[in-house]
């Protein structure tokens, strides 16, 4: 039905061969600890093989940032992708880095209807051009899979599917809903979604399922789907009716996918989506969570794949998946509505997916670039670093004694799938397993906003209002000098860049820096005894290309076992500086990038004395005889010498 | 402050308004001019005089992202 997505006939068997595994946050501690435990035997026989080194990450070690500066062998400078957090300095508005979701723009009014001319659209904001480009460009077939940073993904002739940045259906990036009749929840919005608040009445719930924004009514109210659950009475056991679709769930049951059509305009315009039902609770009180409406692989609301039709082509081959960038739900752990228990099980379906969708696709491969990418380690060491480190504030002996081998044991996952992998290796074979980054606990939050009020760099209209919650609340720009966005940025509030700046780029902006960039240096964790920050990077220093002028000033890089806090990345001010981490969210790496850096694996020797990320769009040319594009500041790892990153 | 405002358009300008309102499907000039004043107004503002409702929206598309809260 596909023919593009089938697999290509077999060519010259001198053709070189390149396969990628790219698992995002494999740290190279943790693997030489397991390695050494005699856990990782598949990639114990790949070092033996060829090599293991450290790659060295991007400044800042953030996953948009990292996979940007491999897919376009130039750093931020050059691709434009700084942080997951950017903004605008005219308006100062917040917005994700790596992509935009619009709705249409314009539209006929009539009556309570809204009719838009158009649809709306996704447009991809990294710069640059992609290595799989370059190899279309050069006939060298290719298959690119979840890598992140590629929504929507670019025009290419390979088989891409886009990975980190492609939002639900809700454009957001994975709002759940939870349901209940507890009186002791607060209904509304929690972090990573809504608490919807719901009467059992005769053994039946009705409610709505929460969909996209109708921008085709007057206000764009969103778009709900009722759907109704049937509990029973004595049993934990109820049923679930959604658009003619029936399921049983028991209590600590998850429901199958469950695919649901929001209606925006009745037989003329509809959006599908699909979602997945956790039956948490019966009685006494009724909790049900159903996760974000993910775009439906084999009929997406936005673009998704090239070729369009090859999400449709996985589904039938591999079954559903999660198509959100982010699929596994941290933050209903974080809200206290989803156990670890829970969580594991929705990560480890997550996880289940992406192996089926290799399974199948692996086998196909025989010319050309074959990349895979894991998210697994990665969003699960963000969640169970605190039940392997007894150091970490929220360590629980109980649950460690429970999940405390979460980790380990998706890395022997990830042994798993290399262990598939090694049997099709030969001559013309080449094997890369890298990671974009680290990982290191995450004890202690700082708050970069609030240093920056108590040392005078920020100034308040009213400083009795400090504790809101809204994106810079009441700063009064025309007296602040800097200001913190995102995991690791700092800004300078430069006359003639921000609307209200105030500091005349050149030598006061130089010297202000300077400034700042001492004092961080010098902050001190009087708990910890030690630095909270071991490296601040300046832009001018860290950034070539044609946008290095377009991210933060400087880069703020974290010691081991620090991050920037919750509130301050989008411009609050929580009361203290420096405060334990109590969140679930127990890991981390957005901290100085020379603490976290990723692996680099390969069945060849590796010639490079410090590969980097930037090294492996070139190393991926050069081994199709293709050489790098301009502006690529790295080198083939295989050649000898060390480039400049 | 409160209420409504009424700005005059005449001759070649209200020409080409209409034009581009008609061009671009809105409803009418009216809807067309408010558009894009809004579109200029949040170009113009400073964040503390925008919408704090737009913010709580963006915050919130982000928040799934793990990193925030």
């Amino acid at each position: 039905m596909l023919s593009s997505c089938r697999s290509a006939p077999a060519d010259s068997r001198t053709d070189p061969r390149l396969i990628i595994l790219g698992i995002d946050g494999m740290d190279p501690q943790l693997l030489h600890r397991f390695m050494r435990e005699g856990k990782m035997r598949n990639f114990a026989k790949l070092e033996a093989q060829g090599d293991f080194r450290q790659l060295t990450t991007s400044i800042p070690p953030q996953s948009p940032v990292a996979w940007s500066n491999l897919i376009t062998g130039m750093n931020a400078g050059g691709h434009a992708i700084f942080d997951f957090i950017h903004r605008d300095p005219k308006t100062l508005g917040l917005y994700f880095s790596a992509s935009r979701v619009e709705g249409p723009k314009h539209a006929i009014r009539l009556g309570s209807w809204a009719i838009p001319l158009g649809g709306g659209s996704a447009e991809q904001l990294r710069k640059g051009v992609a290595f799989w480009q370059l190899l279309d460009e050069h006939a060298v077939p290719n298959t690119i899979f979840r890598i992140p940073s590629n929504f929507p993904p670019v025009a290419a002739k390979g088989k891409t599917l886009s990975g980190m940045g492609t939002p639900d259906l809700r454009g957001t990036y994975g709002t759940f809903s939870f349901y209940t009749d507890d009186p002791a929840a607060a209904a509304g919005a929690v972090e990573g979604g809504q608490i919807i608040p719901v009467h059992v009445e005769n053994s039946r719930v009705t409610a709505n399922l929460i969909g996209p924004d109708n921008s085709f009514r007057k206000g764009s109210p969103v778009a709900v789907e009722p759907f109704s659950v049937a509990v029973d009475p004595l049993e934990s056991v109820a049923k679930v009716t959604v658009q003619g679709q029936e399921f049983v769930l028991r209590e600590g049951e998850w429901s199958d996918w469950i695919r649901v059509e929001f209606q925006l305009v009745p037989f003329f315009a509809n959006v599908k989506g699909m979602c997945r039902f956790y039956f948490k609770q019966a009685h006494p009180r009724f909790q049900l969570y159903v996760s974000p409406i993910n775009i439906d692989p084999a009929d997406p609301a936005l673009p998704i794949s090239t070729p369009s039709g090859y999400s449709r082509f996985l589904t039938d081959e591999a079954g559903e998946f999660h198509t959100q960038g982010i699929a596994e739900d941290t933050k209903a752990v974080s809200d206290g509505l989803l156990d670890d228990d829970e969580y594991l099980r929705q990560a480890r379906t997550v996880l289940a997916e992406h192996r089926r969708i290799f399974d199948a696709e692996f086998p196909r491969f025989n010319r050309g670039v074959f990349f895979f990418y894991f998210s697994s380690l990665d969003l699960n060491s963000h969640m169970f670093w605190r039940l392997m480190d007894p150091k970490h504030p929220e360590y629980d002996a109980t649950l460690a004694a429970q999940n405390g081998s979460a980790i380990e044991d998706f890395y022997e996952q990830m042994d798993q799938v290399l262990g598939e992998v090694l049997p099709r290796l030969d001559d013309r074979t080449t094997l890369l397993v890298l990671s974009d980054h680290g990982f290191a606990p995450y004890y202690r939050s700082f708050n970069l906003n609030t240093w920056l009020l108590d040392n005078g760099y920020i100034n308040l209209k009213n400083d009795t209002s400090r504790n809101s919650s809204e994106p810079f609340a009441n700063v009064n720009w025309t007296q602040t000098r800097a200001y913190g966005v995102g995991l690791n940025g700092l800004y300078i509030n430069l006359r003639g860049r921000e609307s209200n700046g105030i500091v005349e780029a050149g030598t006061a902006a130089d010297s202000l820096m300077a400034e700042i960039r001492a004092k961080l240096l010098a902050v001190q964790d009087l708990k910890a005894k030690q630095p909270v920050i071991t490296r601040v990077d300046l832009a001018g220093e860290a950034y070539q290309g044609s946008y290095a002028r377009e991210g933060p000033d400087l880069i703020v890089g974290y010691n081991r076992g620090y991050r920037a806090g919750w509130q301050t990345i989008l411009g609050a001010f929580p009361t203290d500086e420096i405060e334990d981490n109590t969140n679930p969210w127990s890991g981390d790496h957005c901290m100085d990038y020379t603490l976290v850096p990723g692996v680099l694996l390969s069945n060849r020797k590796i010639a490079a004395e410090a590969p980097a990320l930037t090294d492996i769009a070139p190393t991926i040319l050069a081994e199709f005889g293709i050489p790098k594009a301009k502006g690529m500041i790295g080198q083939s790892v295989f050649q000898p010498g060390s480039a400049t990153h | 402050m409160f209420g409504s405002h009424k700005v005059k358009l005449e001759g070649e300008l209200l020409d080409k308004v209409k034009q581009c309102a008609e061009a671009c499907g809105y409803a009418s000039v009216d809807e067309f001019v408010v558009h894009a004043l809004e579109k200029e107004v949040n170009k113009v503002l400073p964040p503390s005089e925008g919408g704090s409702t737009s913010k709580e929206i963006v915050k919130k598309r982000l928040q799934g992202l793990g990193y925030i809260e």
